[in-house]
């Protein structure tokens, strides 16, 4: 089975950033605001500059805060330094309404960068990472176009006399790439949000909560970008103003994005809250089972498993005992190990966006310590029976294969010979006609061997009921009946043969029950009924005698329930004196 | 009479073809397998064909299969299976619907010669033979109220004869009194039993059979 690697998979060994970093990064971003702001006031090309700076404002400081405290919160994500980085290249996107031809050249170049940049934070979510070939790739054209070819189409002229790349003229060609470079820009746009939209069917369960609003906002937003571009290119809307509008509101959602990213951030601070329900109802000691439900309430993860370390085992177990069959790279869910003083006790695998509120996981796995120790030891129990089941069940297994190759050996050598002597003796005693002496003495040898053959036939069948195994547990039982001390009404309804353990168990017990009604029962009829219902075999062995068997009597019946048990099945014994006995036994068998 | 033979003990095989062979029996094919013997039924429509209920390669239950095969796809071939286990249950489904032309023995009975010849015969002639052990077994079955206990000694012999399948003139033969004698056994028992008076000889071990099972 697999083992988990006892590192907790996806841990990025990043270090928190220090505090004077984030600090001059906001002070950063205050200055890159301010002069954001400047810039549009001091414009002598765009119109209603206020509203302007506002959105560009909203959209730089909108990015780079909300990334300052995703790094802050979360250190081992890439993420907040990325958004810092949007942040940035928006920031230097708003020089292009400089009047100045080197600041306005430089925003130039960074124009159509930010609409990339906010493609690469919405697929990198949460991680900061790229995680598929195709998203890289998706990213890399973005980036390519929006900065190589733009910078390439602006070589060719156009965008003014300031424009301080221009080594040409050729104003329409430059217009044409501009429009493809929108185009292109629009497509890969809307392929990353069919590319948010299959990551959310893929995840094959609801996504968390917080996650799923994320995504809704990231992908409204990228479909505003392409419609915004798609309307510059084919003039989607006519006039000035509407598109002016589209473009305003269009930067007031891409810098929605980001706070909803914070608010997500904060949701998860209110979340610890729940931490607090666990705590009180881990007072009422839970069983292992509502342990599970309550941890998973309190992070807010219904997919959630909790499986136990059984450090005998060296494995991993489910409550069940059984080991838990999970590597690191277990189908897209995230591990995280609980251990008490360095001691693993337990792993919680759970949707991977639990790994953005790692204060919530540490929380609520603290808070459960005792209760989680506690669960544990009662799944190393569980385990330890399970483990006992299997080498019973194995130990039965091995004794009925051994049984039945002596009932072979016995069948194919002993009994085939003494049957062979027999004719030997009997066509040797036709060639002595008339010596009657002789031939009464071959006579009685012969009935020697019949007794000796009669004698290992019933060996044979007490050693392994070769019939059972040949031709089922119905035909087997009609001899049983046949030769049962009381009257018998056998039922047999078991559609089919059933596996040969369960068979042999069920021939032994109806063969056990039946000789007990013989010996001590004082019975005059008795029933026996084996039939199927519910994926179990039951076997019932009734009698109208004096009942009060002691079911410890005799090692016959006790012999019998540990056959049954091995096989995972059930023994119960009703013996009123006075109201006859009844047995019955429960065999699991799949149908 | 034309026998084949499905036997994997080479020791018994040769055993029961030699003997066989003595009595004036062609035994036209031997064989160890089941697929061997049902090709050698098919080839050589014997009379009568000798079957090991235990064959390779699983020694479960190809014997027992090959037999009612033969029984149900040729049904002028005789059938007499052998086996070291006696069981009613295998009985009951050997004979399931008819009697006719069945047979199935302890393999011990092989060395009585002449009385196990002459079930092969019957057998190749369309009658039967049941194996003492099942019959006395099905005879000694505890039942309520039982109504053999209103046969008479004698009436139970004949009983158990005419359930291995002896004809009315072997019964007489084995207890040595008059066919006239066996016949007014015979009616008594029907009688007594409350059974319909059989035609053949096997129709006759089939009621009877079916009568002991219940």
């Amino acid at each position: 089975m697999d083992t988990i690697d006892p590192v907790t998979p996806g841990m990025r060994a990043i270090g928190a950033p220090r505090a004077d970093v984030l600090a001059a990064i906001v002070v950063a971003a205050l200055a890159a605001a301010s002069c954001t702001v400047l810039v549009a006031v001091t414009s002598d090309h765009i119109s209603e500059p206020g509203v302007h700076a506002g959105l560009q404002v909203w959209g730089i400081l909108s990015f780079v805060l909300a990334g300052v405290v995703a790094w802050w919160r979360r250190p081992e994500s890439r993420f907040g330094v990325l958004m810092v980085l949007a942040g940035a290249a928006w920031f230097l996107s708003t020089l292009s309404s400089a009047n100045l031809a080197v600041p306005y050249t430089l925003g130039l170049v960074f124009d159509l960068v930010p609409a990339v940049a906010f493609l690469h934070v919405v697929l990198a979510f949460p991680s900061g990472r790229l995680e598929r070939p195709f998203e890289l790739a998706l990213v890399g054209t973005g980036y390519v176009t929006a900065l190589g070819v733009h910078t390439v189409g602006m070589t060719l002229g156009g965008f003014g006399p300031d424009n301080l790349l221009s080594l040409a003229s050729w104003e329409s060609p430059s217009h044409w790439l501009e429009n493809a470079e929108l185009i292109v820009l629009s497509g890969l746009s809307l392929t990353g949000v069919i590319v948010l939209v299959f990551r959310r069917r893929n995840a094959g369960r609801p996504l968390r909560r917080s996650l799923a609003l994320l995504v809704d906002a990231f992908a409204l937003a990228l479909v505003m970008i392409a419609f915004l571009f798609l309307s510059a290119v084919f003039g989607l809307v006519s006039g000035e103003t509407p598109f002016e509008t589209i473009r305003r509101a269009t930067f007031f959602f891409v810098g929605l994005a980001p706070l909803v990213f914070l608010v997500g951030l904060l949701h998860a601070r209110l979340a610890r809250s729940a931490v607090g329900g666990l705590m009180v109802e881990l007072r009422d000691n839970p069983t292992p089972g509502d342990l599970r439900d309550a941890l998973s309430r309190a992070v807010r993860d219904p997919s959630l498993t909790l499986v136990y370390w059984l450090p005998e085992f060296g494995t991993y177990a489910g409550l069940d005992g059984r080991p838990a069959q999970l590597s690191a790279e277990d189908s897209g869910r995230a591990m995280t190990l609980i251990d008490r003083d360095g001691v693993p006790v337990a792993a919680l695998l759970h949707d991977p966006s639990l790994e953005d509120e790692p204060e919530l996981l540490a929380a609520a796995t603290a808070g459960a310590g005792i209760a989680l120790e506690h669960a544990r030891l009662h799944v190393e129990l569980r385990a330890r029976l399970e483990e006992l089941r299997g080498s019973r069940a194995r130990m039965v297994d091995v004794a009925n294969k051994e049984r039945q190759r002596l009932e072979r050996d016995l069948h194919d050598g002993a009994q085939q010979r003494l049957i062979a002597l027999s004719l030997d003796l009997s066509l040797l005693g036709e060639e002595l006609a008339g010596e009657t002496d002789l031939k009464d003495r071959l006579t009685r040898a012969r009935e020697e061997i019949a007794a000796s053959l009669a004698e290992l036939r019933e060996i044979a069948r007490g050693i392994h009921p070769a019939v059972v195994s040949g031709h089922g547990l119905g035909i087997a039982l009609e001899q049983l009946a046949a030769l049962a001390p009381v009257a018998v009404r056998l039922t047999v309804q078991t559609h089919g043969r059933l596996p040969e353990a369960v068979e042999v168990a069920a021939y032994y017990l109806v063969c056990e029950s039946l000789a007990n009604v013989g010996r001590y029962a004082q019975a005059s009829t008795a029933t026996v009924d084996v039939s199927r219902e519910n994926g179990s075999v039951l076997i019932e062995v009734t009698d109208d005698g004096i009942g009060g068997a002691d079911t410890e009597r005799g090692s016959g019946l006790r012999g019998i329930a540990d056959r049954v048990e091995a096989l995972d099945g059930r023994l119960r014994v009703w013996s009123p004196a006075g109201g006859g006995t009844r047995i019955r036994a429960e065999i699991p068998c799949a149908p | 009479m034309r026998a084949v033979i499905a036997e994997d003990s080479l020791l018994l095989r040769e055993g029961v073809a030699g003997l066989l062979r003595a009595a004036d029996v062609d035994v036209v094919g031997c064989c160890q397998t089941a697929d061997d013997l049902m090709l050698k039924v098919r080839s050589y429509s014997p009379d009568v064909a000798i079957v090991d209920i235990r064959l390779p390669p699983t020694h479960q239950d190809e014997g027992l299969r090959a037999a009612l095969e033969i029984r149900a796809d040729h049904p002028a071939v005789g059938v007499l299976v052998l086996s070291q286990y006696v069981e009613v249950g295998l009985a009951l489904k050997l004979f399931a619907e008819t009697a006719d032309g069945a047979g199935y023995l302890l393999k011990d009975r092989i060395s009585d010669v002449s009385d196990f010849v002459a079930a092969v015969r019957r057998i190749a002639e369309g009658g039967s033979a049941i194996d003492p052990i099942i019959v006395s077994t099905l005879v000694s079955r505890r039942r309520d109220n039982d109504p053999l206990s209103a046969l008479t000694p004698r009436e139970r012999e004949v009983l158990v004869l005419m359930a291995e399948g002896r004809s009315n003139q072997g019964i007489a033969d084995r207890l040595v009194i008059t066919l006239r004698a066996v016949e007014k056994y015979v009616s008594s028992i029907f009688g007594k039993l409350g059974l319909p008076s059989a035609g053949s000889d096997s129709r006759r071990v089939l009621a009877v059979l079916l009568y002991l099972r219940s």
